[in-house]
């Protein structure tokens, strides 16, 4: 079996498992979701030391994963991402960003990916409050490799971090070489008609956009931004001095996440026209992953759409 | 003068009064304080820092040394004091408390103060940070203690009750949490609040070793947290009744004296006189230059 055939999650506790297996200071947290993670039952039989499941208490486990980063260990824990970032912020803010304790909080099943769990468990926030804390960076992997290289690079990085997880299979965007770096984003296809930026899933969706709008001769530059802070300027500034246009695509929020960031970029540096997709200020509702990005309207549709517009307005 | 160990009474009483004057006055050279839960911890930071905590003050992160959480971080001016005269850093820095560039904000902050811990101050979250700690150091077979003072108004916070399960449920016997039961919160007492009783029945509850203290009397303290110590198979739990703003009769067990504003010289005046015996000015006279 491939890499890229395996679930996102599997391959998350894959590279927990090696992290654990070559660094006793690796260490496992969970929050009564270690089933939805992929770290139960095979990180907790694998480690049953190094395990700690902390039951439903999402508060609890984010200080004790302070506690533990504070002591030098390495504590990845997990929960869904409103549970990993709404639910425990005063305690994230407090006692890891602002203590400066180098806990990894990995929300998974971010915005829609939640799906049939519907508007309660559909964190559209997620992005926008970890990227307004102060030392906290923000990440989205896009597909298994470059989940894995993260989830490497996190180990060692020694600051704190928040990283979604989707925990799905996804088409590979990258090969076994991928080389995670924060301050690098991406550029997956290049283009001077119109910049798309896009993060963790909206990559996917951008994919399908860009090759669609090839085929009406319109080049889109798609950049895919595995770290939504740090933010890497450069990249989006060299392209957006050739395309002048930008579509932002995200599974959140249109306030506050990737496409914010985009805009506060543009406006202080190069200001241009810039389109934001996904969820239009709004909570989410019951519904699989391809109902709610049309209905939200940040599905690959919906990209090559903006782009068109974009286009034609040049 | 640097002190590390002191046994006897009038030492550690002579201690307690000059920790109550600094206190006091360093707060009211800074405009104000929370001065209430600072002053009902002096005899019980005292102990802890010069009659039980190994720690190494030149080497502030020393990793085989005893932890001590603030969970109540806002006594951090008590803890403050014991640091300096400990050695952490000289006494004159006490003087610059709340000050802009201060490296001693009202609330502990552990990057920041040499000799702090684990940043706290937003309550709830210290019990939960200690479990931390005192996990990892199980986890490298240290065999140092792990001490957390939790406040009463605190122990109203849900998280509380989510660290003290997980805990016992891990046994952390490393772990010897004091509740500094001064009865008083901000609004009101904490009887007339949400009451916390029957308090010790309730950690004992949740499996915890469970002793008394009157947390100003020294051989209650010392003997108590020894035997606290000394708990196997499970967290233990001291909860120390106190008096809030002990020492100082112009605020002691009065609700007011939670945080308290000094405006002008006279009310400096005031409260410094809180902490004098009954005709003196100054208790002793403190050369914040040389120290005493």
């Amino acid at each position: 079996m491939k890499l890229h055939e395996k679930e996102l999650r599997a391959v998350y506790t894959d590279t927990l498992i090696e992290l654990m297996t070559e660094n006793s200071n690796v260490v496992c947290l969970e929050a009564d979701l270690g089933k939805s993670s992929g770290t139960v039952p095979r990180v907790w039989e694998a480690f049953p030391d190094r395990f700690f499941d902390v039951g439903v208490a999402e508060a609890n486990m984010i200080g004790i994963s302070a506690g533990l980063a504070n002591e030098g260990m390495v504590p990845f824990c997990a929960t869904f991402t409103p549970f990993a970032t709404r639910r425990a912020y005063d305690q994230i803010t407090i006692s890891i960003a602002y203590a400066e304790n180098p806990v990894k909080i990995v929300g998974t099943a971010p915005g829609i990916t939640t799906a049939k769990n519907g508007a309660t468990h559909m964190c559209f926030q997620d992005l926008a409050i970890m990227r307004a804390m102060p030392n906290m960076r923000v990440y989205c992997p896009a597909d298994v490799y470059e989940l894995r290289s993260m989830v490497r690079y996190m180990a060692v990085s020694k600051k704190p971090e928040y990283m979604q997880l989707i925990r799905e299979v996804h088409s590979p965007l990258f090969d076994e070489d991928y080389e995670f770096d924060p301050h690098k984003a991406r550029v997956l296809d290049e283009g001077s008609d119109v910049t798309v930026v896009t993060t963790g899933l909206t990559s996917q969706f951008a994919r399908e956009a860009v090759a669609l709008l090839k085929q009406e001769d319109i080049h889109a530059e798609h950049i895919h931004y595995p770290s939504v802070k740090p933010f890497d300027v450069e990249t989006l500034l060299k392209s957006v001095k050739k395309t002048n246009a930008v579509v932002a695509a995200e599974n959140h929020n249109v306030i506050g996440g990737l496409g914010g960031a985009v805009c506060e970029v543009l406006a202080e540096n190069h200001p241009v026209k810039v389109k934001r997709l996904g969820a239009r200020d709004r909570f989410g509702e019951v519904g699989d992953v391809p109902y709610l990005s049309q209905t939200l309207g940040f599905s690959a549709k919906d990209i090559a759409t903006a782009c068109r517009e974009m286009q034609a307005s040049r | 003068m640097k002190i590390d160990r002191i046994k006897s009474r009038e030492q550690l009483d002579q201690l307690a009064k000059e920790f109550r004057y600094i206190v006091t006055d360093i707060m009211c050279r800074a405009g104000g304080g929370h001065i209430g839960g600072s002053l009902s911890l002096v005899e019980i930071i005292i102990t802890l820092y010069f009659r039980i905590m190994n720690v190494k003050p030149d080497n502030p992160r020393w990793e085989d040394r005893d932890r001590f959480i603030l969970s109540k971080g806002h006594a951090g001016p008590t803890l403050y004091t014991a640091l300096a005269y400990r050695g952490y850093f000289p006494k004159e820095v006490l003087l610059t408390l709340n000050a802009n560039g201060t490296k001693l904000p009202s609330h502990v902050d552990q990057v920041i103060t040499p000799g702090v811990d684990q940043t706290a101050g937003s309550l709830g979250q210290g019990l939960s940070c200690a479990n931390g700690i005192a996990l990892a150091n199980k986890l490298q077979k240290k065999t140092n203690n792990v001490f957390c003072v939790v406040g009463d108004g605190e122990s109203q916070e849900g998280q509380i009750w989510e660290a003290a399960m997980f805990a016992a449920h891990h046994k952390l016997d490393n772990l010897v949490v004091i509740t500094d039961y001064n009865k008083m919160q901000i609004d009101a007492e904490v009887e007339k609040i949400v009451s916390l009783e029957p308090v010790v029945d309730k950690w004992r509850s949740f499996g915890w070793e469970v002793f008394e203290m009157d947390g100003h009397d020294w051989d209650q303290i010392y003997d108590t947290i020894q035997k606290a110590i000394t708990v196997k198979g499970k967290p233990a739990m001291i909860v120390a009744h106190t008096v809030k703003a002990k020492g100082n009769v112009c605020y002691e067990n009065r609700i007011e004296c939670h945080f308290i504003s000094i405006p002008d010289e006279d009310e400096r005046k005031r409260v410094i006189g809180g902490v004098c015996a009954e005709g003196d000015e100054e208790p002793f006279h403190f050369n914040w230059t040389e120290g005493n």
